[in-house]
Order: C-alpha cells, then structure tokens, then sequence
C-alpha cells in the first residue's frame, strides 16, 4: 500500500533557476525500505525535504507536481526526518537527553504519560537510554547522532526519513542503526534512507533509487542498480563487493554483497 | 629521521573524566595513520591535543620537534594543518578562494608564493569551478574538499584530518584519496581519524586503534583487518574486501580491492567461484 506519493514533482530553491529535482515519480509503501543514492548534490537530501513536508512549506521555493501523504494530518505529524549533521536538529529546548528526545513527541500535543513512554521507548531502541540525564551538548558526535534519531523514533512516524544516519557513527553504531531501520520497516514504517554507505544497502533496502541532476535515473533492486555499468561511470558507484567484480573485468550482475557472493557457491 | 608527531604517555581528562591514558605513538615523515575506534575513544580529542587547543594532562606531545602545550595554535600551525569533522567551523570567507588563502595569509606567508599554494591547493581538489562561490553555497561535502584545500595550502609536515569521507561519494573520495597519497609521496605525515575502515584499508598502511581511551592497535592495517574476532572486540565494521577475501577464503587474504579482482578473476576462470562472466574489456 503507498505510504508516500510523488507524482512528477520538480522543486526549485528560492533564487535559483535550476531545479534541484525533476520530474521526480516515486511510491514508497509501508513496511518498505527505500534507500536513495546518488553523486553529491544529486537531489537526494532536497527529496528527503520534500518527503518529509519541508519543501516549500519551510525552505521556501517552488514545487510542481503532486506529494500524496495520507499519514494523520499532513503538516508533520506521521513523518520525520533526521538530518545529517545533528547539532543542527538540536532543538536547544532540553536540558537533558530525555527531554531532547521528547520534544518531538510534546509538539504534536500527546498526553504526558504517551510523551513519556514513547521517549524511553525511543531512547532504548537507539541505545541511548544511559545518557538520559546528560546535557546534550556535552555528547560526542555519534552519541548525538543516536540521540536525534531518538527523537526521531519517538514521534513513531509512519513515514521515517533518515539522511545519511550513519555519517557519525562507529561500526557497532551504524549496524545497530540498520538493525533498527529494518525493525522499524517491520512495525509498518516506510523507510527512506539516503546514505553513502553503499555496502549497508543492498543488506539494509528493498529497493535502490538513483538520483542524478535532480532525476530518477533508475528505480529496482540493489543487483539490478548495482548492476548497471552507468551508475559507476555516472553515479555514486555501488558496493565494495560489486566494485571487486566490475574491476576484476567481469559481466554483471555483480554481486553486492559477501553473503551473495558466498552464497550462490 | 626526526618523528613528525611523537606522543609520549598522553592522559587528558575532561571534568574528571578520562578520555586519553598513557597513549605513546610515534609517526615518521611520509607516514600515513589511521586513527580508529569506537565513538567516544579519544580519537577527536587526540586531534585536538595535536593541535595545541587542548593541553595534555600529563605526558607530552611533540609535534615537528616542539612540545604541543608550549606553543600556541597559531604556532603549531606552521607544522600541523587539521581539518575538523565539521567543516562549517572552519570555513568563514566569502568565497571558497579567499577562504583557501586565509590561512598562508594568516601566517605570513608572501603574496606570490600564498598565491602559487593557493591556486595547487584548488587545482588538486578540483575546486577551481567553484572558487568563486559563497562556501555556504555548496553541499557540505564540497565544503569539506574547500577546507581541505584551506589546509593543503599551510603545507603543513603534518596532515590531520578528521572523519574526511563522511557523507562523501565515491568520486569525491576518491580526490581525498588522491590528495593523500601525493602529499605522502611529498614527506608530509597523514593522521586520518575515521570510521571508514573500509577507505583506511584502501589508502593507509597502519592502523593506530584507541579503545577506552587507550592504544589497543599499533600495526598494519591489513593485519588488523584480517583479523575478525579482534576487529569485533574494538568495535570495528570488518571492511568488505577483508569479509570478502575470508569468507571465501581468497589466496592471500587480500583487503584492498586492486589485490582482491586478480584473484577473483583467476578463480571465476578456473570455475572456483560462481558470477562468472565474460570479460567485458573494463579498464
């Protein structure tokens, strides 16, 4: 069932001619995980925004073109988005970790005791419920990282947008951070994800989109992405395993991870 | 020859909470180090110790010679250039050129030659096109490559860079890469703290490992990547060729991808491994 609907959307930011995405048509369902990859400046953080109900409404600009999200109510409520660098989605309201993570929460007006509970959900599941007490700007980077996403997690969205999740965090973190992703799919969520962590998506997604110049350049699974010759001449490249195959001068389908690899022995 | 960054049992504690114990390192000119481990290991704090913004507790850090804590930031860097995870706190020109040009300017150096390291620093991230621009008007990947450039301009003999492949593409990476290698291969020191292991195992021959604050790891990288149950227990991603090479238990063990296709290829040929697929003349 779709979650989300893009139907041909092209966005512009203020004051710039050129569209940061175009002609852009996506269905992401619930229970789906989406991973969205692309060269730097491809469209994919701008898509995310307009996922998420940013775009225009806070960035300002123009958008053509229809964004369906039937989630309850369509001003926030249902989606949330985590930005890569996470000082910057410091609400700066919470003293402590605790009352960071359920700022969120608090804003879309629920009874204390669901705030509650749902923050210390949320920080359990991101592995954060040992810094409750800590004042946020005393964490490092990845336990910042972790604490955001907590706050995400704890407006329980049905529609979760992570922006390169894993930028902060160390190798015990970020495979956490997918093992979370995928139980947050299995709850019902639909999940984009856009991540440089190339290897993490053929384990973590359903479905790879390529972003390039703002367009779909291709919508199917990782092998068939990863398979074509032009996301590695044109795109962001694909898995270190792939990567292995294509340069070893071998005809696709590569495969894009070590278990497949392993596997069709 | 004289180490470019020796530290000799560093301790350093924020509050009254420790962050680095008894850590010794020594790294020699043309060396390339990654630092690595968990969030929290001491890995940030170890840069900033390197820098002189911190003072060490106890033990001492020396840099090109001089003791880190008795010299102030702007003295260190003559020697010393890092760039912070974040490139934004660094990053304060109008355009990414005068940016670029700040710091030689900083330190005095003459306009001709500021100019000269200023205009390499560009042409060797490929930055030129965007010289001209607002720094805040690129993605922040790009503002990293810029403050990168700000920092091969100082031609430090010691390069620190923290985390810089986070949020990069592969293209991109690939310039920081690039830039590694040809400043090694000109005697500067490289001291890349990161989580990417996969990226340090491509580009950097050892691994300097911090657990708890302290020195788990000094060696090879490619040691430390073959070696699973030790990554595990420090908290360390095995890297993909390295997972690659041992679960199908590749001749060699390769963990760089250049070593790994050979022997793919060889044993696709002889039928040992299933994708096969005809040769399709890639370069």
């Amino acid at each position: 069932m779709t979650l989300l609907g893009l139907e041909r959307v092209s966005f512009w930011y203020p004051a710039s001619d050129r569209p940061a995405l175009r002609d852009v048509s996506l269905r992401v369902g619930r229970g789906e995980i989406v991973a969205l990859v692309g060269n730097v400046g491809a469209g994919c953080s701008t898509l995310l925004s307009v996922a998420a109900g940013l775009a225009p409404r806070v960035t300002g600009g123009r958008l053509e073109g229809t964004v369906t999200f039937p989630g309850p109510g369509t001003t926030g409520e249902g989606r949330a988005l985590l930005l890569p660098v996470p000082w910057t989605q410091l609400s700066g309201m919470g003293a402590s970790v605790r009352d960071e993570v359920a700022f969120g929460p608090a804003n879309l007006g629920w009874p204390l005791a669901r705030i509650r509970a749902a923050a210390e959900r949320a920080m359990a599941g991101a592995a954060v419920a040992h810094l409750a007490d800590r004042d946020p700007l005393t964490l490092s980077g990845g336990e910042l990282q972790r604490v955001m996403l907590a706050g995400v997690l704890a407006m329980e969205p049905a529609l979760l947008l992570l922006d390169e999740p894993t930028a902060e965090l160390d190798g015990d973190g970020a495979a956490a951070l997918w093992a979370l992703v995928r139980d947050e799919a299995g709850r019902g969520a639909a999940v984009i994800v856009a991540t440089t962590d190339l290897d993490a998506v053929p384990v973590v997604a359903h479905r790879v989109v390529w972003l390039a110049d703002g367009r779909v350049r291709a919508d199917a699974t990782p092998t068939t992405v990863f398979g074509d010759d032009a996301i590695w001449r044109d795109g962001p490249g694909g898995p270190t395993v792939a990567e292995v195959w294509r340069t070893a001068g071998l005809a696709p389908p590569w495969p894009v991870s070590v278990t497949m690899a392993a596997r069709a022995r | 020859m004289t180490p470019v960054l020796s530290c000799d049992r560093v301790s350093f504690a924020y509050g009254g909470r420790p962050v680095l114990r008894d850590v010794s390192c020594v790294v020699a000119p043309g060396e390339a180090v990654a630092v690595i481990g968990r969030n929290g290991a001491g890995k940030t704090t170890l840069t900033r110790l390197i820098a002189g913004l911190e003072r060490a507790g106890t033990g001492t850090v020396w840099v090109g010679g001089r003791d880190a804590a008795r010299h102030r930031a702007d003295e260190l860097a003559r020697r010393v250039a890092v760039v912070f995870q974040h490139a934004d706190q660094q990053l304060f020109a109008r355009t990414v050129r005068e940016d670029v040009a700040f710091g030689p300017r900083a330190l005095g150096v003459p306009h001709r030659e500021s100019a000269i390291r200023v205009a390499a620093a560009l042409a060797e991230l490929r930055l030129d096109d965007v010289a001209h621009e607002h720094p805040y008007d690129l993605p922040a990947p790009m503002r990293k490559l810029a403050a990168l450039a700000g920092a091969l301009a100082l031609a430090p003999v010691l390069l620190v860079l923290d985390e810089p492949t986070a949020g990069l593409d592969r293209a991109l990476r690939a310039r920081v890469a690039s830039v590694i290698r040809t400043r090694r291969a000109a005697g500067c020191a490289v001291l890349v703290v990161t989580h990417d292991i996969a990226f340090a195992a491509e580009t950097l021959d050892r691994a300097l490992v911090l657990d708890g604050g302290a020195v788990a790891f000094d060696g090879a990288i490619a040691e430390l990547c073959r070696d699973p149950v030790r990554l595990r227990a420090l908290g360390l991603r095995e890297p993909p060729v390295a997972a690659l090479s041992r679960t199908l238990d590749l001749p060699g063990r390769p963990v760089r991808i250049d070593d790994a296709a050979p022997i793919v290829a060889a044993c696709c040929a002889s039928g040992g491994l299933p994708y096969i697929g005809e040769s399709h003349g890639q370069t």
